[in-house]
């Protein structure tokens, strides 16, 4: 439309003008005019006024609905060229502010980068905790799944234990609380049929525990309670992927398969997506129980259980309590009130999704925290870049002003300068998060739970769009709510600045600062941790080691002696190796020794009544175990002969010596498990320093039993599931796995070989560093980038504020004031700005740094070194980005900054 | 909308007798930018020039126009301006604009490729029955 007149239906333009658009009075008048000139003319023509009334009426038509319908189109008309008007604005103010943001591309880039890196790194620990920690666990109203088991703080505070066999049997009959209880557990299994031997995890399960999770098989039924006993039915169930790339999804209903050479018949798939809350399985096997079997005071069935509708966890820890109150009464034999008291004996009912979640859920929730502190230090950097750029360009604003321009318009370019920074940020956000996401999962620790289900969420997507917007609008009328064009310039001199505008500026910096202390204080002591840890003597030699794990099928290896001869004959054929020096067996393997304990007796202390035996890490170990993983050992490990004949001793570290014999030589003493008379394995040797159970821990207690028993003191079980361990003569070790695959399958083609790794790997890999080294990875980079934003800001704020005060700068050096003076001033004026930052957040790290305690190694949370480090690292920065504006200060010319304004 | 305007079949003043004329829908429209290309005219003034170019034998109701020539406006085919009329009164001026030029010249090239086409037939030899 358009042309000569403005307005596309007609002018009245005045009216127009004023917004007082009424097409009702437009129309009124037009039919006016025509109904009177056809009257006139009427008239005329020679008819009477009366008469020609009555005749323009009826030329005309329907007055009232005709005048309805026009008005109707004005009133469209003029929506749509509102409409069309607006848009055209918004897309006229969004190219002004895109050749704005053209004309400053440091700034641009600069906000763009540092919001979109803050926001990418949030949305992707988002996404991590949401699949990991909050999104419910995937079975149908998991809200009632809880945990059930002991704890025997008198072991140790934090442990968990399971229940026993009689304790969950006792549960199962008797605890009104649960619908329903199971067992489940994992193990690796060996599988054997028509194709060469996997090993996959199996989930080994009671047939209680689908009814617990409320899952059914996709294809066939779920185990019957009598394939749990000993002599029932051999059964699997198939994981659907095992079920899809093994089977490739034929029937295999009814089919056998061999596990661990023993026939099973396949009676179901799983669904698809179906596994235990802990743990991926591609097998599922009946859990072999026996409810009439004696009870036994070892707690080591993991019970979980689905409570009744409408009861609470705490309903029914409070009935756990008063049944485990009756154990000392209904299973005397296993629980003694000394047992109860001494070691704080109860049973505890958990939410299993906290469970399962453990340790991870604060770890995460930690680095949400570092990487949102990060988040807050990128938007106030940006919003402090964004409040410098409308402080420069107040003259703009105010001559838009003056010449016309109203609030609405301004309103849009800074609106519109904010969205395109925003839409580049979102952009580079997303990118960085697939990154990070995918790196993220890479380096997580093992047992890191739910990681598979990890991705961007539409939920992180729209809270991340949320985000940038909240930002968008804000960085948008932020600064026109400081710059209302009140008027003609302020701008005229630049002496002053107002008070407000400089505290806010300041606080920026400040508050920046401080968050950074925080992060690099938690990158720090993490770092510290790390480097403790690394320094840790483990009491062993990882270095030219290499491991795997091995099961040999209790029924090919029915007895101790076969277990044994099966044993020896590995190690003698491995040992015969080119390449390799020594090789060893062993059932706990350090420094991933599962922690437990067996009750002990000692020769030379003989037991109270009453009293409890105590209870100590035990594992079994072949002759040159201890020689192979380069322990420092005195005395002479019993050779193969020895344990072939039950006349071996026994090897303790030299933590358990000092415990039991302080003072004393060990060698020769005499103790056993298992039992507490004659005769007692004699201890022959003492190793030293070595951490069983985790880098972080302190030197282990471990008693190592031989691999065949003594006459008169039997061992539990045959040590079928062990760590094979070999030491190489000089080649890199783990490239001597395909020989030993081969030795495995030419001694028994029904075994394999699982998770060869060099001991190198099995200690950076185990709980204790990588726990910590993914969260320092997280650290680090969240307190560089902290650091970095930081430094951007400060550098930015000081050149602000230099650029500002460049007349009454230019006057001092006029006066005579010298360079190093000058600058002085301005180094001053922010190391001040620094320094505030840097006290108020080292309060804050002092507290912060609390909630990762446990995480620390050796090093306190408030580790004087480790703050005055960050202090130096952060005023040294500081220093610098300060420098360079004050350089340029020192530097200007009084005579060109007088004359600029 | 499509204004439809019978005449009755009785002697008008002029004392003739008035063709039945049905206007096609959209036709209205184009008889208003061939009002219009002369020159402005107000809603009245088109209503004469159509009369008195059809010597009355379309008779239009005359108010139906109006919707007719706000949609025109709304579509930008033309211009409206306020102005003062030979009665000195003020009304309402339409001018068509380049675009409302562009619609009439399309619209006029239609109607006559239309016409032609349903003259031809109303000229033909009706066909025989029975074709053969």
């Amino acid at each position: 439309m358009g042309g000569t007149g403005r307005d596309p239906l007609g002018p009245g333009s005045l009216r127009w003008r004023t917004g007082r658009e009424r097409p009702e009075d437009e129309v009124a008048e037009e039919f006016a005019h025509h109904l009177d000139s056809l009257r006139h003319d009427l008239v005329a023509q020679g008819m009477s006024p009366d008469e020609a009334r009555v005749e323009a009426f009826r030329r005309f038509g329907n007055v009232e609905r005709l005048s309805r319908e026009t008005e109707m189109i004005d009133r469209d008309a003029i929506g749509r060229r509102r409409r069309s008007e607006r848009v055209g604005a918004f897309f006229r103010e969004l190219r002004l502010s895109a050749r704005a943001l053209r004309r400053s591309p440091g700034f641009s880039v600069a906000a763009v980068l540092t919001l979109g890196l803050g926001l990418g790194a949030t949305t992707a620990i988002y996404a991590l905790l949401d699949a990991v920690v909050l999104r419910p666990l995937p079975y149908p109203e998991a809200e009632r799944l809880v945990q059930v088991g002991s704890l025997l703080p008198g072991l140790g505070a934090d442990q968990r234990w399971g229940m026993s066999e009689a304790g969950y049997y006792h549960f199962r009959e008797h605890a009104r609380a649960f619908e329903s209880l199971g067992m489940m557990s994992t193990m690796e299994v060996t599988v054997t049929g028509d194709f060469e031997a996997t090993r996959v995890r199996a989930g080994v399960v009671t047939a209680s525990l689908f009814q617990v999770l409320g899952v059914t098989p996709a294809l066939g039924r779920a185990f019957q309670d009598e394939e749990e006993r000993e002599d029932g039915p051999r059964t699997a169930i198939l994981g659907w992927d095992y079920w899809q790339t093994r089977f490739g999804g034929e029937p295999v209903v009814g089919r056998t398969i061999e596990v661990f050479g023993a026939p099973r018949e396949i009676v179901g798939v799983m669904g698809e997506g179906v596994h235990l809350p802990t743990q991926r399985v591609d097998l599922w096997l009946p859990q072999v129980t026996d409810p009439a079997r004696s009870p036994v005071n070892y707690h080591w069935v993991s019970a979980v259980g689905r409570l009744r509708s409408g009861v609470d966890i705490e309903a029914a820890a409070a009935e756990a309590g008063h049944l485990t109150g009756r154990f000392t009464t209904v299973f005397p034999e296993a629980y003694s009130d000394g047992f109860i008291e001494e070691y704080g004996f109860s049973t505890y009912v958990s939410s299993l999704h906290r469970e399962v979640v453990g340790p991870t859920g604060r770890t995460l929730w930690v680095l949400l925290g570092s990487v949102s502190l990060v988040l807050v230090i990128a938007v106030a950097n940006v919003a402090n870049l964004f409040l410098v750029r409308v402080e420069a360009r107040r003259r703009e604003v105010a001559v838009r002003g003056a010449l016309g321009a109203d609030r609405n318009d301004l309103a849009l370019h800074f609106l519109g300068e904010s969205a395109l920074v925003a839409a580049g940020a979102l952009a580079v956000a997303f990118a960085f998060a697939l990154v990070l996401i995918r790196a993220l999962v890479a380096t997580a620790p093992p047992g890191f739970p739910r990681l598979d289900q990890v991705g961007i969420t539409s939920g992180s997507v729209v809270a991340t769009l949320l985000a940038a917007l909240v930002v968008a609008v804000g960085f948008g009328f932020g600064p026109l709510l400081r710059s209302t064009p009140s008027g003609v310039p302020e701008g005229g001199s630049r002496f002053t600045t107002s008070r407000g505008r400089r505290a806010v500026r300041g606080a920026f910096v400040v508050t920046q600062t401080a968050l950074a202390v925080v992060l690099l204080a938690a990158a720090g002591l993490m770092l510290q941790s790390h480097r403790h840890l690394r320094a840790v003597e483990p009491g062993f030699d990882p270095a030219g080691a290499v491991t795997f794990q091995l099961s040999i099928p209790s029924a090919s290896y029915p007895s101790w002696t076969s277990t044994f001869e099966f044993h020896r004959e590995l190690i003698a054929r491995i040992e015969a190796l080119p390449g390799v020096a020594t090789a060893g067996i062993t059932t706990g393997l350090p420094p991933v020794t599962p922690s437990g304990c067996a009750a002990l007796a000692f020769e030379d202390r003989p037991m109270q009544p009453g009293e409890q035996p105590p209870c100590e890490s035990g594992a079994m170990a072949s002759p040159d175990l201890f020689r192979t993983l380069g322990m420092r050992i005195s005395g002479t490990p019993s050779g193969w002969t020895e344990m072939a004949t039950g006349s071996a001793g026994v090897v303790v570290t030299r933590a358990f010596a000092d415990r039991f014999w302080p003072g004393q030589d060990p060698i020769g003493k005499g103790l056993r498990g298992n039992g507490d008379t004659p005769p007692f394995y004699r201890v022959v040797g003492v190793v030293e320093g070595v951490r069983a159970h985790g880098i972080d821990e302190p030197p282990s207690r471990i008693v190592y039993f031989p691999l065949l028993p003594i006459e008169g003191a039997p061992l539990w079980v045959p040590p079928r599931s062990v760590h094979v361990v070999v030491r190489s003569e000089g080649p890199p070790p783990i490239t001597l796995v395909p020989a030993l695959r081969g030795v495995v399958a030419a001694l028994d083609p029904d075994i394999a070989v699982a998770s060869p790794r060099t001991m190198g790997e099995v200690v950076a890999g185990s709980e204790a560093m990588t726990r910590r080294s993914f969260l320092l990875v997280i650290l680090a980079v969240a307190g560089s980038m902290a650091l970095l934003l930081s430094a951007i800001g400060l550098f930015g704020v000081i050149s602000y504020m230099v650029a500002q005060r460049r007349q009454e700068l230019g006057i001092r050096l006029a006066l005579g004031a010298d360079g190093r003076r000058v600058r002085g001033l301005v180094v001053r004026q922010s190391m001040t700005l620094v320094a505030v930052g840097l006290v108020l957040g080292m309060a804050c790290a002092l507290v912060g740094t609390r909630t990762l305690t446990s995480l620390l190694f050796e090093v306190s949370p408030t580790d004087p070194l480790t703050l005055g480090a960050v202090s130096l690292v952060l005023l040294g920065t500081a220093a610098l980005a300060s420098w360079l504006p004050a350089r340029r200060a020192s530097r200007i010319d009084p005579m060109r900054a007088m004359r600029t304004e | 909308m499509a204004t439809c305007t019978c005449g009755e079949g009785r002697p008008g003043p002029s004392g003739k007798l008035r063709v039945r004329v049905e206007l096609l829908q959209g036709t209205l429209d184009m008889l208003i930018l061939k009002a219009l290309s002369g020159g402005p005219l107000h809603g009245y003034g088109v209503a004469r020039w159509l009369q008195f170019v059809t010597d009355g034998a379309l008779l239009v109701e005359e108010g139906s126009l109006y919707p007719a020539l706000h949609r025109l406006a709304r579509k930008g085919q033309v211009q409206a301006e306020w102005g003062i009329s030979e009665h000195n009164r003020r009304a309402k001026f339409y001018t068509l604009t380049p675009a409302g030029r562009q619609q009439l010249q399309t619209e006029a090239r239609g109607w006559s490729d239309l016409s032609r086409v349903i003259a031809r037939v109303m000229d033909a030899e009706p066909a025989p029955s029975g074709s053969g």
